[in-house]
């Protein structure tokens, strides 16, 4: 039994990374299509910063990428604060309506939307992209911090207080601290549901704001690129790096922490 | 104090909703212009060259589907001067009055325009559209995977003899070009029986098909994955013959089917001005000329073919289809109140 457990464990990582490894060696390969491998080459990374339009797709998702995930986690935040304290009637409800765009379908939202920014005459953009993003994020990050803030013990305002701390101290020093990991991961959570989104975009996308994934999802008419690979291969050794980070100062966190 | 932050919050997300850059709707000259477009078949160089000529900024958007463009421009304020939709969505889009009728006598150069385009079916007099890069429908073939046998009708898509090897187009009207012309009908029919005919073939060959794939066919054909496999002539396409000596670009006997995609102004088109300046500067021979130099695709300017640089493409059935090649090919055009004949046929087949 154990022994199936644990091939079929390895056939799902194979499964899962054996893509992200032919993306990064195919981002290498001399030849033009994916059909055969024929030598190494540089060229298509030195294509991809070349090409204007497609480095003008990849700012736009990486800016609202990053307004959505800091708005995102500055509500999740609140809201999380806000619910723990809260005692009165609807809190249930209060927490369904926050998570309800996760069990909307996308498509239904992006309709909705667009028809509700033609109708306010809100030109369609970066701005329109954030607050569709926010939509679909906002769960996410709000559900992650929540669950962190639910754990914190409820008398730590009073003790606060007792030592000195003004509210704004008590947030600063006492809530933001023990919060900060789950801040991260909901803020890198919401990153990438955003920089990844397509099915809002697709509808809120306006003049000059298309997203790197709607520009991909596009080109497959005319044929990707191998370029498309390399900034594949790029993306995905800059999650690493980030993944590495974060956890190295996690890591860092836990060992101060055992030894004080 | 937590309520001064949600005062913050609220205050960011109403100043993005306010610092949207407004697209000005000014008449005159216009130093802006927002582009519509399928990816890539409106090369880079060309926006570049239009910018370093007359000093106008050019806003670039892409769309996957004529689908999305036309739902995009029917929630209106979209902002957008020139489209490109495809010979069918032209007929959509006006129907739904999203295009602005093209004022001739402001346009430059059309007479470059290669017959077949000019007073094309689907938009007679070329009132709402200028035909910009077009290509067919046909078939790809391996020939060493087919033994050397020469693939040249769409019978063989649905012969058991290559049950397994062959791929369909993972696309409603693309497969039912195959299904009707098969059936000797034309690939544009509205007719409710010769529609169900070809659901029945379509139905009858599923079993035969390796699957429906529209994205990344060539390489199943020249990996001989797939033998046969219903094929967009174009960039990809015409790579994928160009690389493999023994894959092969055909139209089938019964005729296949041509696209053309084209350039319209949009109602309420913010830049009308330069909308036009644009679209006199791609009907010049040398601009028209780009598509095939750097979008690989064939232009539909006649006069443009001197100016390709690779003349050996003018003969490459995947980008320029000799005239002979597309004389029976159908323009596929908006089935109109027919096409809930193809959908309830599509989801028929898609189930089976």
């Amino acid at each position: 039994m154990d022994r199936l457990v644990n091939s079929i464990a390895r056939a799902v990582f194979v499964f899962l990374y054996i893509p992200i490894i032919a993306v990064i060696v195919y981002s290498f390969n001399a030849a033009g299509t994916n059909t055969r491998f024929e030598g190494l080459t540089l060229q298509w990374y030195v294509d991809l910063f070349q090409d204007a339009a497609l480095m003008q797709t990849l700012r736009t998702s990486a800016i609202v990428a990053v307004i959505t995930a800091t708005v995102a986690a500055i509500i999740g935040i609140l809201f999380s604060l806000g619910i723990s304290r809260y005692r009165g009637r609807g809190k249930t409800a209060l927490i369904g309506m926050i998570a309800l765009p996760l069990i909307v379908p996308e498509i239904v939202l992006g309709v909705a939307l667009l028809s509700v920014f033609s109708a306010t005459k809100l030109p369609l953009g970066i701005p329109t992209l954030v607050l569709g993003h926010l939509i679909v994020s906002l769960p996410l990050a709000t559900l992650v911090i929540m669950s962190s803030a639910a754990m914190l013990d409820p008398s730590l305002p009073e003790a606060a207080t007792d030592l000195g701390c003004n509210p704004w101290q008590t947030f600063t020093r006492v809530y933001l601290p023990l919060l900060r990991p789950a801040v991260v991961a909901a803020w890198l959570l919401s990153f990438t549901t955003s920089f990844s989104n397509i099915v809002m975009s697709t509808f809120l996308s306006g003049v000059g704001s298309t997203t790197l994934p709607l520009k991909i999802y596009s080109s497959l008419k005319t044929g990707l690129t191998p370029s498309i690979n390399a900034l594949g291969a790029l993306l995905i050794l800059l999650t690493l790096v980030i993944v590495l980070a974060v956890g190295v100062t996690q890591m860092r966190r836990i060992l101060v922490e055992s030894r004080g | 104090m937590t309520k001064k932050i949600t005062l913050a919050a609220v205050g960011v997300v109403a100043a993005l909703a306010l610092t949207s850059c407004s697209a000005g709707g000014d008449d005159g000259p216009s130093t802006e212009l927002n582009v519509y477009a399928w990816a890539d078949e409106i090369p880079q160089s060309v926006f570049d060259a239009f910018t370093e000529e007359t000093g106008i900024t050019v806003n670039v958007d892409n769309f996957d589907s004529n689908e999305t463009m036309i739902s995009k421009l029917a929630a209106g304020n979209s902002g957008y001067d020139i489209v490109e939709p495809s010979q069918y969505a032209v007929q959509q889009l006006v129907g739904q009055e999203l295009l602005e009728p093209l004022d001739h006598e402001r346009i430059e150069g059309f007479d470059g325009i290669a017959e077949k385009f000019v007073n094309p079916s689907y938009d007679p007099d070329n009132q709402y559209s200028v035909p910009w890069v077009w290509g067919t429908t046909g078939l790809l073939y391996n020939e060493t995977c087919t033994g050397g046998e020469e693939i040249t009708s769409w019978k063989s898509l649905f012969d058991d003899k290559w049950s397994g090897k062959i791929n369909m187009l993972d696309n409603m009207l693309a497969s039912y070009i195959a299904g009707l012309q098969v059936n000797g009908y034309d690939a544009d029919s509205t007719d409710e029986t010769e529609i169900a005919e070809a659901t029945d073939s379509l139905i009858e060959q599923k079993p035969l098909l390796a699957g429906y794939n529209s994205t990344n066919y060539g390489e199943l054909v020249a990996n001989g994955d797939v033998c046969i496999s219903e094929a967009w002539g174009g960039t990809s396409t015409a790579k994928i013959v160009a690389e493999n000596d023994d894959v092969h670009y055909v139209l089938p006997e019964e005729g296949g089917s041509l696209w053309v995609d084209g350039l319209s102004i949009a109602k309420g088109a913010p830049h009308t001005d330069a909308a036009y300046q644009f679209i006199n500067f791609l009907l010049r021979p040398e601009i028209a000329a780009m598509a095939t130099n750097d979008g690989g695709l064939a232009s539909a300017n006649a006069d443009a073919q001197e100016h390709v640089d690779d003349q050996g493409l003018l003969a490459n059935a995947a980008v320029y289809a000799s005239d002979e090649q597309v004389a029976n090919a159908d323009f596929i055009v908006d089935p109109g109140s027919a096409m809930s004949f193809y959908q309830d046929g599509w989801t028929r087949v898609k189930a089976s």
